[in-house]
């Protein structure tokens, strides 16, 4: 509980921060553009693009749950990354090996199209797909499930990546099996990451 | 008296099976002449007016052969676009899309703040595109500039790139190709030529070498094919490129790349 509270005044300083960092460079952007100073005006921008992201990035990460089944998050581990064209990385991650969790969210990344392309076209996805892959439904979303096996300790890990829009939402479970990563997948909130990052 | 009336039904029952089958015949017929004429159109093609071959579904064919043959080239019963001025490319309003930002930034709405600031750097790029193209020469080393040609591509993310092109010629087989990009992802393909130190190669066809262009540092090739590419990297994220094609010799290149305002474009760019 303690926890959860310190995280939410975190990224509510954090906010804060981008708010007063957002004013500033709108105030840089109107001024440069009106007087016809474009570069500056497009770097005040560039600089908008990217703490609105990261803000973005902070909202998502406070969606994420902070448990996944019996694995706690690593608080420490939590991070926003990127932001602009590049797109925005979100990472989480949940218990220790040998068994543990890894939740991260990419948007407006270019990276989505690839997933995109296996679900959206049968034809694709046939000439891809192999024994270790599926496509399941999670939440009602199309998604893909790829399951390895490590040689060494004949573990099975299991990775799940749910593409919808602009966001590719992936869960990496070790030592699982197919039911215990779809049904933890329910608990991600699909539809809130979905509307944030739009 | 009864066997007469059996005889009778049952013969007017074969009767009506037999028009029956015949109704489901010809509906069968009509059926296929239908689903070929829909197959011809799909693929755009015509079974001619086969003098030469099949007599088969010769009636049906023929008939749709000439509603089509009047049709659009294509060979479809769906009209050909005629008209249309197509999209209007007004750039985004930047005023307006900084205030729709703040606007949504205050509600807490920050993917529609994100989405007004895309919109709000793309029209300030292609502002800082315009104004650079304004600034290219009219004409370089006898070549005109071809208006038509000329463009200014922006994502509106900032990071991903703004690319500036205009195309010069002489209406014969002799072009250059000015292209300016900012930010963009090929920059270090570049800077990994002047990273991996200065080599030259002496013996055989060297096909690129270090140059300067008015004092900027510059890469230049060759290719047979293609013709002379010149890189400039300006400043710290943007890139100058000329591809010019049937140009004499290397310093015919060099010339006329030196009528570019290079202070100007990296002034523009924001460029040290």
């Amino acid at each position: 509980m303690k926890k959860s509270a310190l995280l939410i005044l975190a990224l509510a300083f954090g906010i804060l921060g981008h708010a007063q960092d957002f004013d500033k460079n709108l105030t840089v952007a109107r001024s440069s553009y009106a007087s016809g100073d474009l570069e500056n005006a497009r770097f005040a921008i560039e600089q908008m693009l990217g703490d609105i992201d990261v803000i973005i990035g902070k909202e998502i990460l406070k969606s994420l749950p902070v448990k996944m089944g019996t694995l706690t998050y690593n608080e420490k581990q939590d991070n926003v990354t990127g932001g602009g064209g590049a797109g925005l990385f979100i990472h989480r991650d949940y218990g220790t090996y040998p068994k543990s969790a890894n939740l991260e969210v990419i948007n407006n990344s270019p990276l989505i199209t690839s997933i995109n392309a296996i679900l959206s076209i049968p034809m694709m996805g046939a000439m891809m797909s192999n024994e270790n892959q599926k496509v399941v439904k999670i939440q009602g979303y199309k998604s893909l499930l790829n399951k390895s096996v490590n040689t060494e300790t004949g573990k099975t890990s299991y990775e799940l990546q749910v593409p919808v829009n602009n966001t590719l939402v992936t869960l990496k479970l070790d030592d699982t099996n197919e039911s215990e990563i779809t049904s933890l997948a329910g608990t991600i909130p699909l539809s809130k990451i979905v509307q944030l990052g739009q | 008296m009864k066997i007469h009336y059996t005889v009778v039904l049952s013969a007017a029952l074969s009767l009506g099976a037999l028009s029956a089958t015949a109704q489901l015949g010809k509906l069968k017929n009509i059926g296929e002449s239908k689903a070929n004429d829909a197959i011809d159109n799909l693929f755009g093609g015509k079974k001619k007016n086969a003098g030469t071959s099949g007599t088969g579904s010769g009636a049906g064919t023929t008939g749709s052969g000439g509603s089509n043959n009047s049709g659009a080239s294509s060979g479809s019963n769906n009209p050909g676009n005629t008209t249309g001025g197509g999209l209007i490319s007004t750039p985004p309003d930047v005023k307006q899309n900084l205030s729709d930002a703040e606007v949504s930034y205050k509600k807490n709405s920050y993917s529609e703040a994100r989405y007004a600031l895309q919109q709000a750097m793309l029209g300030v790029e292609l502002e800082i595109g315009n104004k650079i193209l304004k600034s290219l020469p009219e004409s370089i080393s006898g070549l005109k500039k071809v208006e038509s040609d000329d463009k200014v591509t922006s994502t509106g993310s900032g990071w991903a790139g703004l690319l500036i092109e205009r195309k010069y010629n002489d209406d014969k087989e002799k072009q250059l190709t000015v292209t300016i990009a900012n930010n963009a992802a090929w920059m270090s393909s570049v800077n990994l030529y002047f990273s991996s130190g200065y080599a030259q190669t002496t013996g055989g066809q060297q096909n690129w070498k270090q140059t300067k262009v008015k004092g900027n540092r510059a890469i230049i090739e060759y290719n047979e094919g293609s013709g002379y590419k010149l890189s400039v990297p300006l400043g710290q994220s943007s890139l100058l490129v000329y591809e010019g094609i049937n140009f004499a010799t290397e310093p015919d290149l060099m010339k006329a790349a030196e009528a570019v305002d290079i202070d100007g474009v990296k002034k523009m760019l924001g460029e040290q």
